[in-house]
């Protein structure tokens, strides 16, 4: 369960998170939404510790990690993916090097055990024979897809994905989305996506957020959003 | 007035930020949190990307220095000092300072670069997020290389340097080639190369240092990447040129 509570975030006099609260299941699929520039991203570094809020707090598990120092998130953290939103794929590794990171990491699998475990990632994200390939040879929507794979090797307990359908063709959009939703559900971990993409939004979500001015505009489930008496909400939901 | 004062501010804070900067990249080399394989492949870059263009500045410079002093020294009858000058000047100043000047444009410059892209597109942060510290990883394995790399590509400036002074020696100024080299030999104390490494050893860490720092705090896109580059390697060039003259001053008072 991820608690946060009256969390604000000011950059530069720029107040991008204003009193957030909102909590986090476990087991659910979480969608943040929200215009470009509301504070998605700010919000989902907040809970992986990249950022820390100004005011506010944020538990995980009933434990407050706000005050955690980076050691203590770089140790959490092992048990959580990110996926980024531009994917932030190292550079100087090819494909197989980058999905295999987390696994020579932290955990003592042999090569071959790695090397399986990459191959049946790439076989899961539909993309097969780009081994080799470095990050600078790969379309904006393949590398989102490694970034994708890296971020679950691992089996995370809580997944986030920054954007993870944005820069997608419409069916690739829903194949990932469908992607994230199996892996949420055979995990049984949490994810938390955020999104401009209603549509693959309403698809796989359990509950959704709107953030609108770095506030909370609407918070619940696709049947309660649609029924939301707020003009906002039902112009950004269409 | 207030402007300067808010500099002065900024400007601190930075040279605290970067001392804490090294000071936590040696805490990890102290406590052994190195990772040689990455050590190994920054090693090979920074050589690599260097050596030839050392090699050409060393010998042109070897070369200038005989030809240069087989005139002066005519002059007074002296041309049979041309290995000593040749030996001394590359040993005690030119090749620790030329390399490091060298290195600094190419190897600092990439690292600056390398880091700074990884800053700007989240591959720094995506480290963390992966649970590895970026300074273990990313930081610590470019500066040691460095210290690694500038002593051997000094060592290899001055061989080479010295081979240009007996190309000068033994076809322009006729002085047998065995007399060169014992020369040579001969004149060359611990001293005098103990003090030119003295000095490689600090150009080394100042460098990797600024370097590494400048690419770690890289902000601001495509833009901040060039940016924190030319900062960087500028840093690089001064704190070398300046560091230089106070420690051959101290050098000098103490050994000579
Ligand atoms: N590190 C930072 N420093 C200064 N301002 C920042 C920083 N990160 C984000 N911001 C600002 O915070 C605001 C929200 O940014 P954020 O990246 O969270 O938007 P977003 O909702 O994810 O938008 P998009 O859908 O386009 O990704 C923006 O106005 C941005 O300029
Ligand atoms: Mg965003």
């Amino acid at each position: 369960m991820i608690e946060i509570s009256h969390v604000t975030k000011t950059f530069n006099g720029q107040r991008v998170l204003d009193d957030v609260s909102l909590t986090i299941k476990d087991g659910e699929i979480f969608v943040i939404l929200g215009e470009s520039g509301a504070g998605k991203s700010v919000l989902l570094k907040h809970m992986v510790g990249l950022l820390k809020p100004d005011r506010g707090q944020i538990r995980l598990d009933q434990r407050d990690v706000t005050p955690l120092t980076e050691k203590e998130w770089l140790a959490l953290r092992k048990t959580m993916g990110y996926l980024f939103q531009e994917g932030a794929l190292y550079d100087f590794m090819n494909v197989f090097e980058n999905i295999a990171f987390p696994l020579e990491e932290h955990t003592s699998l042999t090569h071959e055990q790695i090397t399986k475990k990459v191959r049946d990632i790439l076989q899961l994200i539909g993309l097969q024979g780009v081994e080799q390939k470095y990050p600078a040879e790969l379309s904006g929507g393949m590398k989102k897809r490694v970034a994708l794979a890296r971020a679950i090797i691992l089996d995370s307990r809580i997944l986030f994905c920054d954007e993870p359908t944005s820069g997608l063709d419409p069916i690739r959009s829903r194949d990932i989305s469908d992607l994230i939703r199996n892996v949420t559900r055979k995990l049984h971990c949490t994810t938390i996506i955020t999104s401009h993409d209603i549509a693959n939004s309403f698809r796989i979500a359990d509950r959704l957020v709107i953030i609108k001015d770095g506030k909370v505009a609407a918070l619940g489930t696709q049947a309660e959003l649609k029924v939301s008496p707020d003009q906002f909400i039902q112009a950004f939901i269409g | 007035m207030n402007d300067v004062i808010r500099r002065s501010v900024h400007y601190l804070a930075a040279v605290g930020d970067s001392l804490y900067f090294l000071g936590s990249v040696f805490g990890h080399i102290v406590r052994g949190r190195v990772r040689f394989v990455e050590v190994v492949k920054q090693v090979y870059e920074q050589g690599v990307q260097s050596i030839s263009i050392i090699a050409l500045t060393s010998l042109a410079s070897g070369v200038v220095l005989a030809l240069q002093g087989y005139v002066a020294l005519t002059r007074f009858g002296a041309k049979d000092a041309i290995a000593p000058l040749v030996a001394l000047s590359l040993v005690r100043e030119m090749s620790p300072v030329f390399t490091a000047l060298i290195f600094s444009g190419k190897a600092g410059a990439r690292i600056t670069a390398e880091l700074g892209t990884m800053n700007v597109s989240d591959q720094m942060l995506a480290t963390r997020t992966m649970g590895v510290d970026p300074v273990e990883f990313l930081v610590v394995p470019r500066l040691l290389a460095c210290l690694i790399v500038l002593p051997i590509l000094t060592l290899i400036s001055e061989l080479i340097g010295i081979a240009g002074g007996y190309l000068v020696a033994v076809y322009e100024a006729n002085i047998p080639g065995v007399f060169y080299l014992n020369q040579t030999l001969k004149v060359i104390h611990y001293v005098d190369f103990f003090s030119g490494f003295i000095k490689v050893f600090f150009f080394a860490v100042l460098i990797g240092w600024i370097c590494c720092y400048q690419g770690f705090v890289t902000n601001g896109g495509s833009l901040g990447v060039g940016k924190f580059t030319t900062k960087a390697v500028a840093y690089s060039y001064i704190f070398v040129i300046i560091s230089n003259t106070i420690l051959t001053k101290i050098i000098l008072t103490f050994w000579g």
